[in-house]
């Protein structure tokens, strides 16, 4: 069965005067958490606002929920919840009280609104600290509540503008936590954009891969990782010359060997080359420790996405 | 291991959302909200309507106390014109208006734009329009209320006590008259601090601006009460040799703009009822529709700067 898109552009072309933000950009992001990569000035921010109604088009369009960005600003932006990149918050009020009013903003009746204020502060780790003025709050609790009252409302989409800025390790690990647990099993899709690639490795599920305004690359991160020939790393207790010389002999390519770990590709099945892997090393008397289909890293997919 | 009492897992929230319209009421009720929790402002909301307690006293003093002629007319109250009385109550009570205004409303948009408040606002299904509508109509209602109230209060008072007096036979429009002037300062600070605040970051920025402006301009008018009493070669003199010119730049401040425009609703020159004639030279009201024309220009021209500083992205030019 095929994925459901939740946004949607068409040749879409946004410009700041003269600047070209995003040229000519046809994607669709499915259901689930979906990663926005792209170094900065990619376009990622400007393709959130563009989702949101912000920005009018130069050409092209665009959806979200299957709602018109263009025409349907407001009932989007009542579906969709934002995390922005700044700290943002209303002055002079408590935490309850600003995630209160924005969920009133979005349109939920002021006792619901309140109560809801209440459930999603105690979600989001911030109950204790509920009726202190946003103000005082550390950058970590800034962040919380910048996500505490983006799904207030119970958005379908949460467009969420590098959740992990400004954060310590520790800090790091419980917002993205929180982000996964939010868009996993819930009902909620997200489109994370960031440039940390394991913070999206952690969340997200696809990635789309932006720069100078163009998609450079999508798909399911697990795609996006996999090698052409599907090539096996091999870990041996120690090095051992004979072991290559014995799969080479066996027809199999050695593509590298970084101390005692071997990558190797044979034509056919993993489960053949496994098959060929383990007579080659009881041929070179060696001690098979490890052995994984080979993949890179997203970092690696990621700079090869850019051309680099 | 011990379980929590409640589920604190996430839940969606599926109970009902509002048409994504009219959200300019929610952004004005937490302005008012946030308005009427400062202590500052009840404390000058208070001071704003002084002299209606000193009219009330006086005449209720006056009326139980002072001689009264065969026939049971007052010689006081005799003389009296109640609408200028209004009036004197409206010009003092300005300058507390406008602190009031500068408290609740300086920081409006100045303290959103120092914390990026715009984002949480136009995130969601608010348009600019609802937000700098809301912003204005929570200014402007808090200003109406201070203003209102006691002069309607004072209005049914007098109706009360001394109709007998001439108080409605006067002016028999004095009612609606009143409910006309009422939101001139109202609208005028509420616009005034919008345009002002949305050139800054910090809401005392925006104070201290908004009130240079208005005490340059009064300072300005007090200038023009000099020349109007050298003119007249003294505050007993004859007010027909002032020049006209002076007469109208007299109006030519914060306070004087909405004082002229007052006199011009009410339909009178004014007078001091406790000065006598050795007191400050009254200014006949001003041309009606120049006045008129300013204020709306004025009230314009904020809200313009207000919608061209608002802006839900920054842009880039390239």
């Amino acid at each position: 069965m095929g994925r459901v898109s939740v946004a949607t552009t068409s040749n879409l072309t946004v410009k700041y005067g003269t600047f070209t933000a995003l040229s000519d950009i046809t994607l669709e992001i499915p259901e689930g958490c979906v990663g926005l990569l792209g170094p900065n000035g990619a376009g990622k921010t400007t393709l959130l606002k563009a989702f949101l109604g912000f920005l009018d088009p130069a050409a092209g369009s665009g959806t979200v929920l299957g709602l018109d960005i263009q025409a349907s600003g407001r009932e989007i932006r009542q579906r969709v919840g934002l995390m922005p990149e700044q700290d943002c918050h209303i002055p002079g009020m408590t935490a309850v009280g600003f995630v209160a009013f924005a969920g009133e903003l979005a349109g939920m009746p002021s006792e619901q609104a309140l109560r809801r204020a209440h459930e999603v502060l105690e979600y989001c780790g911030l109950g204790e600290a509920r009726y202190r003025n946003v103000e005082t709050y550390s950058t970590g609790m800034k962040q919380r509540i910048k996500l505490a009252q983006a799904i207030v409302h119970g958005p379908k989409l949460l467009l969420l503008d590098e959740p992990t800025n400004g954060l310590d390790p520790a800090g790091r690990v419980q917002m993205l936590d929180l982000i996964r647990s939010v868009t996993h099993g819930k009902g909620v899709n997200a489109i994370v954009s960031s440039h940390l690639l394991p913070d999206v490795e952690r969340v997200c599920d696809h990635v789309l891969v932006l720069a100078g305004g163009k998609v450079r690359s999508s798909g399911l991160i697990k795609e996006l990782k996999r090698l052409e020939g599907h090539p096996v790393d091999v870990e041996l207790r120690e090095a051992s010359e004979e072991f290559a010389r014995q799969v080479e002999a066996a027809g199999a390519k050695l593509l590298s060997a970084e101390r005692s770990v071997y990558r190797i590709q044979m034509p056919g099945l993993p489960e053949e080359t496994a098959a060929q892997v383990m007579r080659a090393a009881q041929a070179a008397g060696a001690q098979v420790r490890g052995f994984h289909v080979a993949e890179r890293s997203l970092e690696e997919a990621f700079m090869e996405a850019l051309g680099g | 291991m011990a379980s929590p009492i409640a589920d604190l897992s996430y839940r969606s929230y599926d109970g009902p959302l509002l048409p994504p319209t009219m959200r300019w009421w929610v952004v004005a009720k937490s302005v008012m909200r946030l308005a009427i929790r400062k202590k500052g402002f009840w404390v000058w909301a208070n001071l704003s309507y002084y002299w209606f307690i000193i009219l009330a006293a006086v005449f209720y003093f006056v009326d139980v106390l002072a001689p009264t002629l065969p026939g049971g007319a007052n010689p006081f109250f005799s003389r009296i014109v109640w609408k200028d009385q209004f009036l004197d109550a409206f010009s003092i009570a300005q300058m507390f208006l406008f602190i009031i205004a500068l408290l609740i409303g300086a920081g409006a948009i100045a303290n959103d734009n120092r914390s990026n408040a715009l984002l949480v606002y136009l995130s969601k299904p608010c348009s600019k329009l609802d937000y700098l509508f809301g912003k204005w109509m929570a200014i402007f209602l808090i200003l109406v209320a201070i203003t209102g109230v006691p002069t309607l209060l004072f209005f049914v008072y007098g109706l009360l006590s001394y109709r007998h007096y001439g108080f409605i036979s006067q002016d028999p429009a004095l009612f609606w008259r009143l409910l006309v002037m009422i939101p001139v300062p109202a609208a005028f600070h509420a616009s005034a601090c919008l345009g002002i605040s949305s050139l800054f970051n910090q809401g005392r920025m925006a104070g201290a601006t908004y009130a240079g402006i208005y005490f340059l301009s009064l300072f300005f008018t007090k200038a023009m009460v000099v020349i109007q009493i050298i003119a007249m070669d003294g505050p007993r003199g004859d007010p027909s040799r002032v020049p006209s010119i002076v007469n109208t730049l007299f109006y030519a401040s914060v306070d004087g703009l909405q004082i002229g425009l007052a006199k011009v609703i009410l339909q009178t020159d004014g007078g001091h009822l406790l000065s006598g004639p050795g007191g400050p030279p009254v200014p006949p009201a001003p041309n009606g529709w120049l006045f008129t024309a300013l204020y709306l220009l004025a009230c314009g021209g904020f809200l313009a700067i207000a919608w061209q500083r608002v802006r839900a992205v920054e842009v880039v030019r390239g």
